[in-house]
């Protein structure tokens, strides 16, 4: 195995110690125990989990008052799961290699939003200060993550680069902020589950 | 003649002085308080700080520690240090902090002093995290250290040690409903109209707020008037009537499943099938949502909401109602405790509706309504007096946009802090609660001859 070859197991791996890590730290957070609820619901949770992952989604005032935020924010995180699944793709033994023409301006866009997003933290006040050095180091290691698939898709030679740097990152993701892609999904169904039992998401309540 | 120096606030002295051990003691109650949505919470949150916008208080003041991540990121950088081993061994780095009597302050300051618990930044939460119930958990750490502002915590010992948190003695309690009474046969012309306390076997236990035989009394009168017209079996009970719960507010668990405890038993031995909270917004929350947990037990018997039972009077004919008994343009504000979290949203507009003959929502309304600013125990605290009305600014514009001559709040705080908006703010309007209007639109069945 020559040492690309080595590199492309080595990211398997990475990745393999990064869905590990998150499974282990989502273990650690189900040991704090879960909240039974005890009072008899008047809406239907069901109803709240659909409004969460579904309208919810979109129908609040931190989607409609930041609109560019909020689409940029959607955008970059499509580019960095399509990121991940590029880099997934050289890593893993198949023949096809991913077709840089479709990878290409996701990337670009992704990368482009990324740097955006870490300029407004950088440079509005308020946001700033509630920032700890994780917000910035993790979004400007996926904005040079994605900035490096964006470059192998005209340099295949960069190749190396780009697997270590995804090795990095894959590694980092349980230690840092951005395991909030794993629990963003719980606590959203958590807010679904709690609210729309209550009847207190539009949609989920007893009818009147 | 030397100038007196002011006695220092006993609070502040507190603050100043907390030990090792007061410490210790916060922390383990947060640590009690932490379930698996907490800790998650500690990964959710980004900082993208969208939620801002969501806070009245920033957006009266715009000041950083009004940013609800701001007040949620001081709970979390605690549950980060202490209990997550990220926080402990990168802490600086991940935004984790020590509690430490500065942070204590921080946290007076930001949870009691900055946050109305109106949960509206959880609805605005991009990730949805349970913003106000981190807030009200680090709430409950502090009570539990005695660390709740004083004017808040003797409301809620008011209500331990006296039954209500007005201090009603039992026989001024009573001879108001004897008066109010009174008033209902006039109201009714009927000699024979009751208002029965402590009747056994009544169908409905109903519950109020206390400031209504303090301050309001035509409250209590407009609900009998509603029971009377329905043809209701209902009592008040002589001892636990009151519906208000400000360990909703102080965090303080042990107290709050007190309080609804006392309902509950009232309940139980008048052997009433329907436990009835009055108009208390934070009253509903606390029995209708909170007490089973506090309490650690389902309640076998329905809670309701006096609009919900009323809303039911209207749909089987039990009631009926005249709106051009009511001409004015009327608004409703809706209480965080009762619609936000709590999910009575309809019922109150299928009553006005009903009840007036021009209604104007507010803008906007329902679930995303803006907190009048009276909430979490705010009205209580009068040190945070000052901030309590400037946030107050957003709901009496509102208020004012909708050029109503009425404001009906179904939650006597609310209506306690839209009085003071309406001075404040010279909006000229009348402040009165849901059953007041429907009371006053309510047509009386004629009398058996």
């Amino acid at each position: 195995m020559g040492s690309l070859g080595t590199l492309h197991v080595l990211t398997l791996a990475a990745a393999g110690f990064c869905l590990a890590a998150l499974t282990f730290l989502i273990g650690r957070t189900y040991a704090f125990g879960r909240r039974d609820y005890l009072s008899a619901p008047r809406g239907y949770a069901g109803r709240g989990l659909v409004y969460a992952f579904g309208k919810g989604m979109v129908d609040k005032e931190s989607v409609s008052r930041h609109k560019p935020t909020m689409l940029g924010g959607v955008v970059y995180h499509l580019s960095i799961f399509a990121a991940l699944a590029y880099v997934l793709w050289i890593a893993l033994p198949i023949r096809l290699s991913p077709p840089p023409g479709v990878f290409r301006p996701v990337f670009l866009v992704g990368a482009a939003v990324g740097l955006t997003l870490l300029a407004k933290r950088a440079l509005k006040p308020h946001l700033r200060r509630l920032s700890c050095p994780d917000d910035f180091f993790a979004n400007l290691f996926v904005d040079l993550f994605l900035v490096l698939s964006l470059l192998h898709t005209f340099r295949p030679a960069l190749e190396a680069a780009l697997m270590v740097v995804s090795i990095l990152l894959f590694i980092y993701i349980p230690l840092g902020k951005i395991r909030h892609c794993f629990f963003f999904f719980y606590t959203r169904l958590v807010f679904g589950l709690h609210f729309g039992r209550r009847g207190a998401l539009p949609g989920s309540g007893l009818k009147v | 003649m030397a100038n007196a120096t002011p006695p220092r606030d006993p609070y502040e002295d507190k603050l100043d002085n907390l030990t090792d051990a007061d410490i210790a003691v916060i922390l383990a109650e947060l640590r009690r308080r932490l379930k698996a949505p907490e800790i998650a919470a500690a990964h959710t949150c980004i900082r993208c700080g969208l939620c801002a916008d969501a806070c009245h208080y920033y957006l009266t003041n715009g000041e950083l520690e009004d940013v609800p991540a701001h007040k949620l990121n001081l709970v979390l950088a605690v549950i980060k240090h202490h209990f997550t081993p990220g926080g402990r061994l990168a802490g600086g780095w991940v935004g984790a902090r020590k509690l430490d009597r500065a942070m204590v302050r921080e946290w007076v300051d930001a949870l009691f002093g900055r946050c109305s618990g109106c949960g509206r930044c959880t609805m605005n939460c991009t990730s949805g995290i349970n913003i106000h119930g981190l807030i009200r958990a680090a709430r409950g750490a502090l009570a539990a250290a005695g660390l709740v502002p004083p004017e808040l915590q003797s409301t809620v010992m008011m209500a331990v040690e006296r039954g209500n948190n007005m201090g009603i003695p039992r026989d001024e309690w009573l001879e108001t409903l004897a008066w109010i009474e009174e008033e209902l046969r006039t109201e009714t012309g009927d000699p024979e109209a009751r208002i029965p306390v402590d009747a056994k076997g009544a169908r409905l236990l109903y519950t109020v707020n206390p400031r209504e035989p303090k301050f309001f009394p035509l409250s209590l009168l407009a609900a009998a008037k509603m029971f009377y017209a329905a043809g209701e079996s209902w009592t008040f009970s002589s001892d636990h009537y009151d519906v208000t719960n400000y360990g909703l507010y102080s965090g303080d668990d042990a107290h709050a499943g007190l309080m609804s405890d006392r309902l509950v038993k009232a309940k139980e031995d008048l052997g009433a099938e329907v436990l009835v909270l009055g108009e208390c917004g934070h009253g509903f929350g606390s029995t209708r949502w909170e007490a089973p947990q506090w309490l650690n037990k389902r309640f076998p018997f329905p809670v309701k909401s006096v609009l919900e039972v009323a809303a039911d009077y209207l749909r089987q004919g039990r009631i009926r109602l005249d709106p051009s008994k009511n001409r004015k343009p009327v608004t409703l504000h809706d209480p965080c405790n009762l619609v936000r979290l709590g999910g009575v949203v309809e019922e109150q507009r299928l009553l006005l509706t009903s009840a007036v003959e021009d209604f104007r929502e507010m803008t906007p309304n329902r679930q995303k309504n803006y907190c009048c600013g009276g909430g979490g125990g705010q009205l209580a605290m009068t040190r945070f007096a000052k901030r309590r009305l400037s946030a107050g600014r957003l709901k009496a514009d509102q208020i004012r946009a909708t050029g109503a001559k009425i404001v009906v709040a179904p939650c006597h705080n609310c209506i306690d802090q839209l009085i003071e908006l309406n001075k404040e703010y010279k909006l000229g309007t009348e402040v009165k609660t849901v059953i007041e209007v429907v009371a006053d639109a309510i047509v009386l069945p004629p009398r058996p001859a």
